[in-house]
């Protein structure tokens, strides 16, 4: 079981990183509203 | 006795598939034919002026008081149930009693709710009759179905309050609830319909757009566009709404009380009426982003007239009144911090939360467009502040709200885990899994706002769905981690009754800007439909037909509030005088 805290701190951080990167991305992308479009207002 | 209450159950049961089952309960099909004539064009004339009387104000009054009481008597039944099972799960009496008391509040506002639904009904009669003769041509059997479940509701709610005792203990425990479902079964029902009709007035299907007649089933008719999303915002709003009045009612009886045991219950009971206040409050606005989304989906002018047009200024009224709501709830949560010994320890944090909230607060109240001079826009070099305007627009306000719910969590969060103390070797190591879970959650929120204003239109509407996940995912994945973190803890003495009476003052500002804040947002939803008894069918000819000014929807709204709060007085002071005894030595001999 994972006692040292700071590990713990690390991994956490990067796993929530990841898993709202892939929510935020999939939650647009199901919006039909593509995130890597060019989106600067013209 | 055991017959005598499976009979009643039997009936109950029957009364109920009655009528749920849509072909009964939703007479359709042959009426149809009856209401072809379209939607009746009134004149000037056919609205009764009556001593000079403001039908709408009397109407309008009478429509918001009931709405306060019925969501209120509707509400408390649902939590008193979950309250009630929760004492029978843990085998803890005082869940009990506290729901039977929860009960008590509501019974005395029963009657209340029942005499100003029949006198709103008589003044729509009066006041406008060709509009009731139209409403009731388009909901036809329903209007009855309504009345006979308003009998049953009333019938369901004395069995379930005045059976509590003799249904305490083993199976007539769960007899007794299952009464209490029925019940809320019945008061859902009873809202769902009541919401079809002020729905239908807004967006209505099922009706033929040019004539207004109907060429629907009762089904399509109920089921209009804003049915749903109404369903959900008022289901979620009245459980926030009752829970907030009777905290209301226990910081009440905390004040009133000397008896330290009495005041450790009714302190209690003010937390968890807090806890239930804030736990519907937490996912209600997400539901009314869902409403208005939908009201935007039906109409654009209807929802730029909300957000856009001469109502935008009530949503600032609005943010400040969530705002009240944010700052009062977090205050009391805080102050409770002083009922454990390890509460201190926490309350170090308190100060950057305070922050947060308050400067969420400052962002959500700032208006997008000013009411300026000429001589005011000079100075400005426009109309928009430069450093203040682009907090104006929803990315700013979304992100606002996102991260005041998040630490409104977090100040609850607090509470509890000051409460018990960790036995599990991974405690700490999964206490920074959560801190992890907050920094990047509130980063995400911050960074999809920011996303807003470097997108298009659409994007900036797009992103405020992560905003809400990350929201909730913050809150889950916290609640669940903590479940697992706490298991086995080691529980602190908790001192009920250990609690400031200037804290009970939070409890009253919440069933206040509760009440405020309804009555404002009511007043919006129902002036979108502007000129128009039913949107864009039937039109309103009255000398009354248009929109009041800010200054006189404030008034109104505020003098509704305060009746209901005077009633409010008058249900807790009733409560309490039932509890009262005369003592035996004051007889005469």
């Amino acid at each position: 079981m994972l006692r040292n805290k700071w590990l713990a701190l690390v991994i956490g951080l990067a796993f929530w990183a990841a898993y709202f990167y892939f929510i935020d991305k999939s939650i647009m992308e199901g919006q039909g509203l593509p995130v890597a479009a060019n989106l600067m207002p013209k | 006795m055991k017959k005598q209450t499976l009979h009643v159950s039997l009936g109950l049961l029957a009364v109920l598939l009655l009528v749920l089952i849509p072909q009964y309960g939703f007479a359709a099909g042959d009426e149809v034919a009856a209401v072809l004539e379209g939607a009746p064009k009134p004149s000037r004339l056919d609205y009764p002026m009556i001593w000079g009387i403001s039908g709408r104000t009397v109407v309008w009054s009478m429509a918001q008081m009931h709405l306060f009481l019925a969501a209120f008597v509707l509400s408390v039944p649902l939590f008193s149930l979950a309250t009630e099972f929760m004492g029978t799960v843990t085998g803890d009496d005082r869940f009990d009693n506290m729901a039977h008391e929860f009960m008590k509040i509501s019974m005395a506002a029963y009657s209340l709710t029942a005499l100003v639904g029949g006198g709103l009904t008589l003044s729509l009669f009066l006041f406008y009759p060709q509009m009731m003769g139209y409403m009731l041509k388009v909901f036809r059997g329903q209007v009855l179905v309504y009345a006979a479940l308003f009998g049953f509701e009333s019938i369901t709610l004395y069995i379930y309050y005045y059976s509590w005792d003799a249904l305490r203990r083993g199976n007539r425990k769960w007899f007794h609830m299952s009464i209490g479902l029925t019940l809320n079964t019945i008061g859902l029902t009873l809202m769902f319909i009541a919401n079809a009709w002020a729905t239908f007035m807004m967006s209505p299907a099922g009706v033929d757009p040019a004539t207004g007649a109907v060429t629907g089933t009762i089904w399509e008719v109920t089921r209009n566009p804003l049915w749903n999303p109404l369903n959900l915002h008022r289901f979620l709003a009245n459980i926030a709404y009752g829970g907030a009045i009777v905290g209301g009612y226990a910081a009440y009886m905390f004040l009133a009380e000397k008896d330290p045991v009495k005041k450790a219950h009714y302190d209690w009971m003010g937390y968890t009426s807090n806890f239930i206040a804030i736990l519907g409050f937490l996912p209600l606005p997400f539901a009314g982003y869902w409403l208005m989304a939908e009201i935007y989906a039906y109409s654009q002018q209807m929802g730029i007239t909300a957000m856009g047009g001469i109502l935008a200024w009530l949503f600032i009224i609005q943010a400040v009144l969530i705002g009240t709501i944010m700052m009062a709830a977090n205050y009391y949560l805080w102050s409770g911090l002083m009922r454990t010994d390890r509460g201190a320890h926490y309350a170090r944090y308190v100060k950057y939360i305070a922050v947060v909230i308050v400067g969420g607060f400052l962002v959500w109240v700032t208006p997008h467009t000013l009411l300026l001079t000429s001589q005011e826009i000079q100075q400005l070099g426009g109309t928009h502040h430069k450093l203040l305007g682009p907090l104006g627009i929803m990315p700013a306000k979304n992100t606002a709200v996102n991260l005041m719910l998040v630490f409104t969590f977090m100040s609850f969060q607090m509470f509890y885990r000051s409460s018990r103390i960790p036995t599990v070797s991974w405690a700490k190591a999964g206490n920074m899994f959560i801190v992890a879970l907050y920094v990047i959650g509130c980063i995400n929120i911050v960074g999809a706002g920011l996303y807003g204003y470097i997108t298009p239109t659409v994007y900036k509407v797009g992103a405020s769905v992560p905003q809400v996940v990350t929201t909730l995912t913050i809150i889950i994945g916290s609640v669940i981690i903590d479940v697992f973190r706490l298991r086995g803890s080691k529980p602190e003495t908790v001192h009920w009754g250990r609690m400031s009476e200037r804290s009970q003052y939070a409890l009253f500002v919440l069933p206040v800007a509760f009440t405020w804040l309804m009555g404002l947002m009511g007043y919006i939803r129902s002036s979108l439909r502007t000129h128009w008894h039913v949107y864009t069918i039937m039109k309103d000819n009255s000398a009354e037909a248009y929109i009041p000014t800010i200054g006189q929807a404030g008034n109104t709204i505020t003098a509704i509030t305060l009746g209901f709060m005077a009633i409010m007085v008058f249900v807790f002071w009733l409560s309490r005088l039932g509890a009262t005894r005369q003592d035996e030595t004051e007889a005469p001999s």
